[in-house]
Formats: C-alpha cells, sequence, structure tokens
C-alpha cells in the first residue's frame, strides 16, 4: 500500500479502532493515539511526494482518488502530523478513548484535504474535517451554541466549494488538477468560481467579517483539539487559496487582490485590537491568529514570489506556535481552573518551566528574530512591499506592534507578578507535558534559524507539482 | 383486432408476479401457523418472494420488450426502478420484525407486497391505463396499510391519506382523459408529436397529469398531506411510502417528461415543475426545522430530497436520469436506514419515532447511534456518503444544463438542512442523558442488520458509483 494513503487512513482507521478499548479508559488510549500520531508523521516524512491514484468518475467530470504531496502541502501535512502527535501526548480530558479517537479522525480527515490531488476529493475532505469538530464541541465544548455556529458557518462555505468544485468540473472536464500545471481557467463563469472557493476560503481562515464562528469555536473547544484546529485546520483555507485559487484561477486573484487585502488589513488590525482587551486567554490567542492570517492573506493577493514564500513559512510557523499557545494556556488552566487573565498571576514562580515554554511561544506569535514568526512575516512584508502595495505593509507593521502589546500582555498577567493566594499551587510540567510541547517549540527555533528548505518557491509549486529541495 | 397475451407478455411482469405470489404466499401461511402468529414466517416469505423478483427483474436488464401491445416495457428502465422499489420493499418489511400487533403482520405484510406490486407496475408502465393501474394498485393498498394499527393517529392518517390521493388520482385520470382526447392514444409514445404542440386539450391534460404526479411526489404545494399522513402511519409503511411511492412516482414522471412530449413543449411544460423542485427544496427543508418527530422530520426532509432528484432531470439529459437514479437509490438506503434504526428503537408504541428518544442514545446503543449518523449526515449531503456524491451530481448535470437557479436553490436548501439534521445528532451525542435512562429496548437481530446493511451501501456508494447506463429508451 503506497505510503501517502498509509498516512491517511492510518489515523482514521485507529482512532475508530480505538473503541474497541474499555470505555473509562485513560492511559492506552493516549498513548496508543500517541504512537500512532508519531508513525503517522514519519509515513509523511516517508511519503515525500510520491502519489497514488485510482479513477473515481468519468462522467461528468474525470475524477480521482488521486493523493500525493507537492512540496506546499508537504510542510502543512508534516505540521499536521507533529500537532496532532503534540495534542494527543498532551491530551488529558474526561472520557479520554472518544476525544483520542476524535484527534485522530480529525488528522486523518486533514491529511486527506491537505494530501488530496482531485477538487472534488478536496471538498470530500474539506466537508468530512468538520465532523471530529462537530463532535467534539457536542461533547466537550463549552455551549451547543459553539457547535452550531462553526458548523453551520463552515458547512456553508463547503456549499459554495461543492458548487464551485462542481462547475469547475463541468467547464474543464476534470478536478485532477491540484499541482498540475497548466489548468487555468478565465471567462465565463469562472469569475463567480472564484467566488465560490474565496468564500469557502475566506470563512475557514478566517477574515473577518465571516470570523464569528471562531472565538466562540476556539475558546470552547479543549485544548489538545483547539491547537490542531487553530494551529493546522485554519490554514486549510489558505491552502486552497495557494493551490486552488492562485493556480488555478490566477487572473482572478490578480483581479480581486484589493479586496483581498482590505478584508486582510482589516482581520489584521480588528484581531488585534480585540486581543489587547480580552480577559479570556484562549479568546487573546484565536483573535491574535485572526490578525496573523490576515497577514497571510495579504500575503497571497499580492501574488509575489517571495511573499508567496513567506506565506508558507508563516503558514508553518503560525501553525507551530499556536498550537504550543493552546497546550500551553491548556496546562494553565488545568493548574488554577480558570484562564480569566485578572484571576490569573505569579504562576512563573512555582511553574518555571511552564513559564519558560510560554515565554518562547509568546515570543514567537510576537515574530522575535530567530523564531519562526520573524522569518515568514519579513519575507511577507518584503515580497507585499516588492510587488508594490505599501499601505498593506504599513497596516502589518501596526498590527505587529500590536501584536507584541497583547502577547506580553498574555504571559504577564499570567506568569509574573505576586502569587495569587486564592488559585491552587500546583507542581511544574511533569517530564510528560513538556515532552508534548517540546518538538513545537524546538521546531519554532529550527524553522526561525533555518527557514531555508520551506521555501519551496512556492508562485511556481503552487500550480506544479515540484520536487522537495 | 383480438387481443390475446403471449407468453411472452406474463414473462415480461414475471417480477410483478412473484411478489403478488409471494403475497398469496404469506396469508396461506399464516393460516397454517396457527395461533402462534409468529410474525417471522411472514416476514421471511415475504422476503425470499421480493428477493426471487429482484433476481427476476434484474435478468430483464437490457432484455427490452414491450408486453402488452406497449402497456409495459421491459429493459433498462424498468429493471432499475423495480429493484428500487423491491429494496425499498424490503427495507420496509424487516422492521415489522419490531412494529405492529403480530396478529395483523401477515395480513400487512401481504398487503404491503401488493402495494409494491402496484410500483411496479408503474415502473414499467408505457401507456396512460398501465400507470393507473399501478398508481391505484400502490394507493389502494397503502389506505389499508395506514389504517393497521390501533391508533387514532393512524386511522386520521388513512383517511387524509385517502381523501388527498383520490384527488390526485382525479386529477391525473383526468388528465389523462384529456390527453386521450388530444391523442386519439393511451401510449406515451404517441404523445411526442409535433402537432400536438398546438392543441390546448393536450396542454391542458398534460399538465393535470403532472399535477396528479407532483401530488404523489408531494412536491410543494401539494406537500401538506405528507407529514400529517407519515407521522399516523405504522412506521413500516411510512417507510414504504417514502421510498416505494415515489420512486413509483418518479418513474412515471421520468417516463412521461423524458420521451413523451412534443420537442417544444417540454421546455415551456415542465417550467412550472422545476419552479416547484426549486420551491420543495427550500420548503421541505425549512419545514423540518421545528420538528419533533422523526416521521415528521423525514417527511419533510423527503420532500426536498424528491426536489433534488426532479432536478436532475431538468433538461431531460440521459445523464441527469443516471444521476436522479443513483441519487433515488441512495436516498432509498438513508431512509429505510433511519427508519430501521427508530425501529430498533422503538417499542409497540412506536417511541423511536420521537426525537426525545435520541437523547443519549449513543452511550445506550452506539452502534446504533453510529448508523443513524451516517444517515443524517448522507440526507443533509456530507461525505463520506452517497448523499454527498449525488449532489455533486446533480449539481454538476444540473449546471451543464444551464439551471444555475436550480444549483443555487438546491445548495440554499442543504445549507437550512443542515441544522435539522445536526440536531439529531447532536440529541444523540451530547452528554446529557436522555429521559430513559439505561432503559434499553432489546436486540431485534432483523433491524439492526438492515441498519447496518444501509449504513455500509450509502457508504460504499460513495466509492462506487453506480449509475446504470443503459436506461433508455423509455418508450417506443
Amino acid at each position: 500500500m503506497p505510503l501517502v494513503l498509509v498516512s491517511i487512513l492510518l489515523p482514521i482507521v485507529a482512532g475508530a479502532l480505538l473503541v474497541t478499548l474499555p470505555r473509562g479508559d485513560r492511559v492506552l488510549s493516549r498513548a496508543i493515539g500517541t504512537v500512532v500520531a508519531a508513525i503517522t508523521f514519519g509515513t509523511v516524512l516517508a511519503a515525500g511526494t510520491g502519489d497514488w491514484s485510482v479513477r473515481w468518475l468519468s462522467r461528468p467530470f474525470e475524477s480521482a482518488f488521486h493523493f500525493g504531496a507537492t512540496p506546499i502541502s508537504y510542510w502543512i501535512a508534516l505540521l499536521l502530523a507533529l500537532c496532532t502527535a503534540c495534542a494527543v501526548a498532551a491530551c488529558r480530558v474526561e472520557r479520554t478513548r472518544d476525544f483520542v479517537a476524535l484527534l485522530l479522525a480529525l488528522e486523518g480527515t486533514m491529511l486527506g484535504l491537505f494530501l488530496a490531488r482531485d477538487l472534488l476529493v478536496f471538498a470530500l475532505f474539506w466537508d468530512l474535517m468538520l465532523v471530529p469538530v462537530f463532535f467534539a464541541l457536542i461533547g466537550w465544548g463549552e455551549h451547543p451554541a459553539t457547535a452550531w455556529r462553526y458548523f453551520i458557518y463552515n458547512f456553508a462555505g463547503g456549499l459554495t466549494l461543492l458548487l464551485a468544485t462542481a462547475a469547475f468540473g463541468v467547464i474543464y472536464g476534470s478536478t485532477d488538477v491540484i499541482g498540475r500545471g497548466g489548468a487555468a481557467l478565465a471567462g465565463g463563469w469562472a469569475p463567480w468560481i472564484y467566488a465560490g472557493f474565496a468564500f469557502a476560503f475566506l470563512v475557514k481562515t478566517p477574515v473577518w467579517p465571516l470570523h464569528t464562528w471562531m472565538p466562540p469555536t476556539y475558546s470552547g473547544l479543549p485544548s489538545p483539539m483547539v491547537s490542531v484546529v487553530s494551529g493546522v485546520q485554519s490554514k486549510a483555507g489558505l491552502y486552497g487559496f495557494l493551490v486552488i485559487a492562485t493556480a488555478l484561477l490566477p487572473a482572478y486573484v490578480h483581479q480581486y487582490a484589493t479586496p483581498l487585502m482590505v478584508l486582510g488589513g482589516i482581520s489584521l488590525i480588528y484581531g488585534a485590537v480585540v486581543a489587547l482587551v480580552q480577559n479570556d486567554a484562549k479568546r487573546i490567542v484565536a483573535y491574535s491568529s485572526l490578525s496573523h492570517l490576515g497577514l497571510i492573506v495579504i500575503a497571497i493577493a499580492s501574488a509575489n514570489p517571495l511573499a508567496l514564500d513567506g506565506a508558507l513559512v508563516y503558514i508553518v510557523a503560525h501553525g507551530l506556535f499556536s498550537a504550543a499557545l493552546f497546550l500551553l494556556l491548556g496546562y494553565v488552566e488545568e493548574r488554577e481552573g480558570t484562564r480569566g487573565l485578572p484571576r490569573l498571576g505569579g504562576l512563573g514562580w512555582m511553574n518555571p518551566r511552564l513559564g519558560g515554554a510560554l515565554c518562547i511561544a509568546v515570543l514567537a506569535a510576537l515574530g522575535l528574530p530567530g523564531l519562526a514568526g520573524f522569518a515568514g512575516e519579513l519575507l511577507i512584508l518584503i515580497g507585499v512591499y516588492q510587488a508594490g502595495y505599501v499601505w498593506p505593509v504599513i497596516v502589518a507593521l501596526v498590527a505587529i506592534v500590536l501584536a507584541s502589546a497583547y502577547m506580553l500582555r498574555l504571559y504577564q498577567d499570567i506568569m509574573n507578578g505576586p502569587q495569587r493566594e486564592d488559585l491552587p499551587i500546583r507542581a511544574d510540567l511533569t517530564w510528560l507535558e513538556g515532552l508534548a510541547v517540546a518538538p513545537l517549540l524546538a521546531a519554532l527555533l529550527l524553522i526561525g534559524v533555518f527557514p531555508k528548505p520551506l521555501l519551496v518557491n512556492a508562485a511556481i509549486t503552487s500550480a506544479q507539482s515540484g520536487t522537495l529541495p | 383486432m383480438t387481443l390475446s397475451f403471449t407468453n411472452a407478455d406474463w414473462n415480461a411482469i414475471l417480477p410483478v408476479e412473484i411478489v403478488a405470489a409471494a403475497g398469496l404466499a404469506v396469508l396461506l401461511a399464516d393460516l397454517f401457523s396457527g395461533r402462534n402468529n409468529w410474525r417471522y414466517v411472514s416476514i421471511v416469505i415475504g422476503l425470499m418472494g421480493v428477493v426471487a423478483a429482484g433476481i427476476a427483474a434484474g435478468r430483464q436488464f437490457g432484455h427490452e420488450y414491450d408486453a402488452f401491445f406497449g402497456g409495459f416495457m421491459t429493459g433498462g428502465f424498468a429493471t432499475v426502478f423495480e429493484e428500487i422499489v423491491l429494496i425499498g420493499t424490503a427495507g420496509s418489511l424487516l422492521l415489522y420484525s419490531t412494529i405492529g400487533p403480530s396478529p395483523r403482520v401477515a395480513g400487512t405484510v401481504a398487503i404491503m407486497l401488493w402495494s409494491a406490486c402496484g410500483a411496479m407496475l408503474m415502473a414499467g408502465a408505457a401507456n396512460l391505463i398501465a400507470i393507473f393501474l399501478g398508481l391505484e394498485l400502490l394507493s389502494l393498498g397503502l389506505y389499508a396499510l395506514c389504517a393497521a394499527v390501533d391508533r387514532k393517529t393512524a386511522r386520521e392518517s388513512a383517511l387524509k391519506y385517502l381523501i388527498l390521493s383520490s384527488t390526485a388520482t382525479a386529477f391525473l385520470l383526468f388528465g389523462a382523459a384529456l390527453l386521450f382526447g388530444a391523442t386519439g392514444s393511451v401510449m406515451l409514445s404517441d404523445f411526442n408529436n409535433p402537432s400536438l404542440a398546438s392543441s390546448p386539450l393536450f396542454w391542458m391534460g398534460a399538465g393535470m397529469f403532472l399535477i396528479g404526479l407532483v401530488f404523489k411526489l408531494s412536491l410543494v404545494p401539494f406537500h401538506t398531506w405528507t407529514p400529517d399522513v407519515f407521522e399516523g402511519a405504522p412506521l413500516p409503511v411510512t417507510a414504504f411510502m417514502s421510498v416505494v411511492t415515489k420512486t413509483g412516482a418518479l418513474a412515471v414522471f421520468a417516463r412521461f417528461t423524458y420521451d413523451a412530449l412534443p420537442p417544444g413543449v417540454a421546455a415551456k411544460l415542465l417550467l412550472p415543475v422545476w419552479i416547484v423542485a426549486a420551491i420543495s427544496m427550500i420548503v421541505g427543508n425549512v419545514g423540518m426545522l421545528a420538528q419533533v418527530d422523526l416521521k415528521r422530520l423525514l417527511a419533510y426532509s423527503g420532500i426536498a430530497q424528491i426536489g433534488y432528484i426532479v432536478v436532475a432531470l431538468a433538461g431531460g439529459t440521459p445523464l441527469g436520469l443516471r444521476y436522479a437514479i443513483y441519487y433515488l437509490t441512495a436516498y432509498a438506503f438513508m431512509n429505510l436506514g433511519a427508519f430501521a434504526v427508530a425501529a430498533s428503537i422503538s417499542g409497540s408504541d412506536e417511541d423511536g419515532s420521537r426525537l426525545s428518544s435520541y437523547r443519549g442514545l449513543a452511550r445506550r446503543r452506539p452502534w446504533l447511534a453510529a448508523a443513524m449518523t451516517i444517515f443524517l449526515l448522507a440526507l443533509s449531503g456530507l461525505p463520506p456518503t452517497a448523499g454527498f456524491l449525488g449532489k455533486i451530481l446533480i449539481l454538476a448535470v444540473t449546471l451543464a444544463n444551464g439551471y444555475i437557479w436550480l444549483a443555487a436553490a438546491l445548495i440554499v436548501g442543504t445549507a437550512i438542512s443542515l441544522y435539522a439534521y445536526a440536531k439529531v445528532i447532536r440529541a444523540m451525542y451530547a452528554p446529557e442523558e436522555g429521559p430513559h435512562g439505561d432503559d434499553l429496548r432489546p436486540f431485534v437481530p432483523l433491524a439492526w442488520a438492515s441498519a447496518a446493511l444501509c449504513a455500509a451501501v450509502v457508504i460504499a456508494m460513495t466509492f462506487y458509483p453506480l449509475t446504470p447506463s443503459n436506461v433508455l429508451p423509455l418508450v417506443r
């Protein structure tokens, strides 16, 4: 069986098999889940750009179950596998067995999405990856309405994606086009197809004003799940922009660059300003996500080669630090029983390891040189400026300054200051908890000093399947 | 001219004969079963008849023959629709393993089999008389079936169905009479004649004929009977009506619209039907939102689902017909599966049709909850189910035929429907316990097997899109 198929099916099948464990199981399901996620990471790594294909439909358009990594999706798939492994390892929620099964199902469906080389298969996994999160929101979420908001927003996006895919297939005659050069479409229905794709991608990213599902979802989900959702699932839209919108409908990305940048710019500032005044730690990271991903939307809209490369680096960087942030905030919440900033304080005295880890993640998020966030931001800013867009760069710089403010506020209010006497004093990170976030932090540092492997020349490889560097 | 039927004619309707004979056999066996009233005897004999008929129908696939002087056409189309009718019948029969008073099961099973004969006749009917014969055979059985439990709502359901269905039949029959008046023929093939395009009698006849059919398909605005009738009828009968009645009506509708209309007439005459289908997709899905009873929910869902299928026929392309058949098959399995789950958690009072009894089902019956989730995902068009693929195929063919507004209505309707289906899923998986606590219905092998089989097929059809190719021609 080809490795690429193994990497998609393994987590799904393993997750389904977990339900054979006893219902109250905590340790075994977590251990098995971590091992499965680690093996999946290995298979993604080993599969490289090898692909696998089998015919699905021949009419009304050609379609195939075609999977294989492009240089862009390769890195995102690795990010996903890494985030999932860490999330499962850090997983300490009630009904652990079912939760780990959902996390693995989420990993498998999202790997299917990122490794799909066929638009219809992409659309299939797009809808499919909503289901595990929906179930997690039902079973573990803080408020039932959150599940609805998440599902209905994203499913509406999925439906326009489906319509656009059908229209593309009917016009082009095949949907087996991701990472295949020369499939550009223009004229006729093409603007509408672009609109359908763009709506789905903008909802998923999300971008202001389609973001209202996101803060309650991110704060309502348990930390391990939200670290994967925020870290990787939010990248599905950006990935779609890169390999579908930019590659298949380049004319319209160019034509509608300004509206896209305006939306991205508003998200950048709006997310940053709201993050400044939030008191819920998870919501701060959620709104910072809105802000950071706005920057990537600007980068993709500029269609500048350097900016696109920066977009991929920043996609991976944001995935790493937002996954790490959510996992660490999960630890904080578990220790103190709250994540409200006014209630927290002085945790760093008793938890130096937790404090140090949070410090690294926060610094990466605010774009400190030497960490991955900076590498991505810098490339994007230079690229967007090169492309001749000056105002987005100015907007982005303002937002980056704001990012320092809200990120440092997050860190200070949790870790610094006098210890709170009304909060429980618990032990520092155990070695297992530390091990669960260590890979994310190490990867942040590694990419921060050596981002070169991620510079895959995204402008070209988005349209074609290239080789890995 | 003397009319005499040959052996070939009787062979053409062999599947119908087998099912009818199985109905008789069920009654005979019941005579000998004495006071035990062992319901499984009736069900198994009925199923054997259905399977035998399915094999007989399958052997006719591709063998085109006009039996009874063009009254019944065998070949691809009839076979496919007969098989769907048989699947629906089998799925409904299985539900009698839990539902209904034991002494009456044999009688109801027999009547259901004979009703199915009517739907099978409609699948192959190529003239107005055969269509009417099939339709009446189907409906007459259903009136009795609806009333076959001791419940006030069941009698109300039967009466409503009798009155409203008769009205629809009146429309259909009057339309048929006008068509005969305009053409001097009962053969559908004689209607495809350009000179008829200017005949007002023909337009009126065709219009009334279509109204009768749309009534049977329960598209808006002729849908109001469906939720009430579905709610009152016994669970197996609801399942039967939701699949078999609609399959029969759809077969006639497809045959009439595809091949029996003069070239210029079709586009103008059918435009109101497409509009009605578009409205059905919206109204049906909106209607689902407030329902607290599964049967009512699936009634509204069916209104919308049939809307999707009719949309596939817009444009009259062969590909559209194939995808309509694909979706109809998928729809049959989704609905039968959902009803099988409902039957599995029902007692004799059919409490499984109340949505409140699904609360916490995932704890009590994880496998049933998982199967139900698959059916609900399929009905809402989510992967990895046949509902997803069916929707994209219908979308594609609708767009290719240029009916963009129909595709848009389909998308809007689907978006609305999501909440209603997901509400049931949420009820099953939400952590809080249901009203029944740990009260478990006994394990019902037949209903469970039916649910499992339907779930497997609904998923498998995603990866192997079975769309029969040689279903044309429809009339000669």
